[in-house]
């Protein structure tokens, strides 16, 4: 599964920290997702999603 | 119960259980080993400076399994975790295995029952905690 987080996460102005504690994982977590290492629960999904202000998963995530 | 979990992070690459992480946790450390040792020089006879260590160590493991449980992790984290602690079950089952095998085969050659019970137990407690697990995970989702 590949996902868009980092982009639309800097198009957000907000750190890796950030979105960490918004979505209550660590920033290890993040970079682990970001480098496309992990590929995350449906309500972790769902908390990127919309804390990166979008309406569906499939605009962040997308599988392979 | 006494320590806080923002004090310390769980031991990933050296064994189980705590590390400290702040100098509240390292004084906690510090203070465990001194009252250790305070004991062992108390006006007490044997026996009763013993009830008093076991006293001591059943009230620290307790405190330090209330800590584990407390300290946030989220699901990467869980998982490692969960597979880390998996294969160290793996390592423990095959060395228990080989143990059992050898003291048959020793057993064998000298005619003598010389497989150490707590061995078997230990292996048979595992299975317990599996099966308990499985029945428990199966109703839960």
């Amino acid at each position: 599964m590949n996902n868009k987080i980092a982009a639309l996460r800097k198009k957000c102005g907000i750190t890796q920290e950030e979105l960490a504690a918004k979505c209550g994982v660590t920033r290890q977590t993040i970079i682990a997702l970001e480098q496309n290492r992990y590929n995350p629960s449906l309500k972790l999904a769902h908390d990127i999603t919309k804390t990166l202000g979008r309406k569906s998963i499939e605009q962040v995530f997308e599988m392979e | 119960m006494l320590g806080k979990p923002h004090w310390f992070k769980r031991r990933k690459y050296g064994g189980w259980g705590l590390f400290p992480k702040t100098w509240q946790g390292l004084i906690y450390v510090i203070a465990v080993c001194a009252i250790f040792a305070a004991i062992q020089f108390l006006p007490l006879d044997a026996q009763t400076k013993m009830i008093v260590t076991i006293l001591f160590a059943v009230v620290l493991v307790a405190d330090v399994l209330d800590i584990m449980r407390r300290i946030p992790m989220d699901e990467r984290e869980r998982l490692h975790e969960a597979l880390s602690e998996r294969n160290a079950l793996w390592a423990i089952i095959a060395t228990l295995t080989a143990g059992i095998a050898f003291q048959a085969y020793i057993s064998a050659a000298s005619q003598t029952m010389q497989v150490d019970p707590i061995i078997i137990i230990a292996l048979l407690a595992g299975v317990a905690a599996k099966a308990a697990t499985n029945i428990y995970l199966d109703r839960k989702n």
